[in-house]
């Protein structure tokens, strides 16, 4: 099992963790690493090979790359679902010390919203809480309100998710992950399957809450623009086998508001980052012949 | 707004089979009278409806204990199929061990067992009920089987991120998950436990105060009353029709919020 395998070690001291505020995300405290991992399925496809990173606290970390990379392997291997042939995963505690331990700081959003149909938005919401007694808040309604107030669902609490717009079902499945207050957010291309508009809407809504909250975001996606939009750093990966190949810093303070989206440096940053990942593929494609 | 009627979906749904059957029966009146076709052979619907009439006391005991065979029979189905399901998606082992011998029960024809079943069981309504479970229990093991695994695999990922229980995944996930395979089971099982009954006692031939429908028939052949022989068939037939409407209902009453089965398409 995957839990063997986390072994809690305690952190090095970092020097300067709390002082360098001119490169914030390479001197924040780590919140994840992962070293040397390797991930083989039965059949023999090698999902992952020798992934290396880590994740710092507060930072908003985007995994790029081609289908077959690798890159949500490597994100449900940080979630604790599956297991890793090699290599580890570690969990930094200090301060986060419920974090890999029972899961219950760590909040997934997968591709599609996964939510329960035969429940009304309230009830999706609400699952974790209800399926993890161990910490909850001491007043759940009120965080689940609130949870629901910040993806503006909260007139729609008490609709099944098949009355929902897609954008609207992915809002639910963010509150879901709001609930439970969590210091590291992993997404899974959670807005792939939606129309442009709604996914510039929701990856604005996304870089808000992920400021008010101070949390720690892993996002998974192919697209170059959201990727350079949203993050701290950008980890390229390339495919066959699946690997970390780059990783770009995006050097450009928040908030980020749309105008951002259209501006030279952020033209800049997405040519970078589709050079990384045209240089990715093409050793993907030597590596395959 | 008020639609005229003929516009109306639901009019249309019940008038044009209704319309049909009105139309089939004249035609088999007209031509009853037109070929002066003996009773004996084949009655005429009115014939039949005479019969239904004048055996009502008769034909009304019968259809009681037929559709209490059935309905318990179909019980029994459901409670123990599910309890099989359960077992069986327990574990893989479990069921690839088990599940070979649920199928050699529901492919052996009911009318071979029978005979043992009635050798072996003193009481009769006993005896036919387990010949209707054996019909009828099948589709309800192997579609709850089929619903309890159809879990989204995310969801799945998600109950096991929360390290959920087995008894909180199996009630908050597995069970609502496989709500709209069991209801499909319900509908063919209910059909198929009405079968076992009448089936069941056509081999055990029960007479006297304990006969079903199926004896009813039986006798009405010998004693060539064919007009009782189609007013006992038309009654098999409605019960089938209203155990099926039944389950639809229930069926589409649980699952109208949620599931693509039970949605009404707007125009």
């Amino acid at each position: 099992m995957m839990q063997s395998k986390l072994k809690s070690v305690p952190p090095k001291p970092t020097p300067g963790a709390q002082t360098g505020a001119e490169k914030p995300s390479v001197n924040r405290r780590p919140v994840l690493q992962v070293e040397g991992v390797d991930k083989v399925y039965a059949n023999g496809t090698v999902a992952l090979k020798g992934a290396d990173m880590t994740v710092r606290e507060g930072e908003f970390v985007s995994l790029l790359g081609p289908s077959g990379c690798g890159k949500s392997t490597l994100l449900r291997i940080m979630a604790g679902l599956g297991d890793v042939s090699a290599g580890q995963m570690r969990w930094w505690e200090q301060g986060y010390d419920v974090v890999g331990d029972t899961g219950r700081k760590l909040a997934f959003v997968f591709q599609n919203a996964t939510l329960m149909p035969w429940a009304r938005v309230r009830k999706n919401v609400r699952l974790p809480l209800d399926l993890d007694h161990s910490s909850r808040p001491d007043d759940v309604e009120k965080s689940i309100d609130e949870a629901l107030s910040m993806v503006g669902l909260s007139q729609f609490q008490h609709a099944f998710p098949r009355e929902l717009s897609g954008g609207m079902q992915m809002r639910a499945s963010i509150a879901r992950a709001l609930t439970t207050q969590p210091n590291l957010l992993l997404m899974d291309e959670p807005f792939g399957a939606l129309d442009e508009m709604t996914r510039n809407k929701l990856n604005d809504d996304v870089l808000a809450l992920w400021q008010a909250r101070n949390w720690t975001v892993v996002f998974v996606t192919h697209s170059v623009y959201e990727a350079v939009y949203l993050s701290n750093r950008v980890v390229v990966m390339a495919a066959r086998p699946g690997r970390i190949v780059d990783e770009i810093t995006i050097d450009q303070p928040y908030p980020r508001l749309p105008d951002f989206r259209v501006s030279t440096e952020f033209a800049g940053y997405c040519r970078q980052v589709s050079q990384a990942l045209e240089r990715a593929s093409a050793l993907g494609e030597e590596a395959s012949i | 707004m008020k639609q005229p009627l003929i516009k109306s979906e639901r009019f249309v749904q019940i008038a044009a089979p209704l319309g049909v059957g009105v139309l089939f029966l004249l035609f088999w009146e007209i031509m009853v009278i037109a070929l002066d076709m003996p009773r004996y052979i084949l009655p005429g619907p009115s014939a039949i409806g005479a019969s239904l009439f004048a055996d009502w006391p008769t034909l009304f005991r019968s259809l009681m204990i037929t559709v209490q065979i059935t309905l318990l029979a179909f019980a029994i189905s459901v409670v123990l199929g599910v309890l099989i399901s359960l077992v069986f998606i327990q574990s893989r082992w479990i069921e690839i061990s088990l599940f070979p011998y649920a199928v050699l029960m529901q492919v052996t024809p009911v009318v071979a067992i029978a005979p043992l079943i009635i050798i072996w069981v003193d009481d009769t309504t006993w005896a036919l009920t387990i010949c209707a479970v054996i019909i009828a229990i099948f589709p309800v093991i192997s579609n709850t089987t089929l619903g309890l695994r159809s879990v989204d695999p995310n969801l799945l990922s998600l109950f096991r991120m929360y390290r959920t229980s087995r008894w909180q995944e199996l009630i908050r996930l597995r069970i609502p998950s496989a709500l709209p395979y069991f209801f499909g089971g319900l509908r063919i099982s209910s059909g198929l436990a009405l079968i076992g009954a009448v089936v069941a006692e056509f081999v055990a031939g029960t007479g006297g105060a304990r006969a079903g429908l199926a004896y009813l028939i039986l006798q009405s052949g010998f004693t060539l009353r064919i007009p009782r022989m189609f007013a006992a068939l038309l009654l098999i037939a409605l019960t089938g029709i209203v155990l099926f409407a039944l389950m639809v209902w229930l069926s589409d009453r649980v699952l109208r919020n949620w599931h693509e089965s039970a949605l009404k398409v707007e125009h």
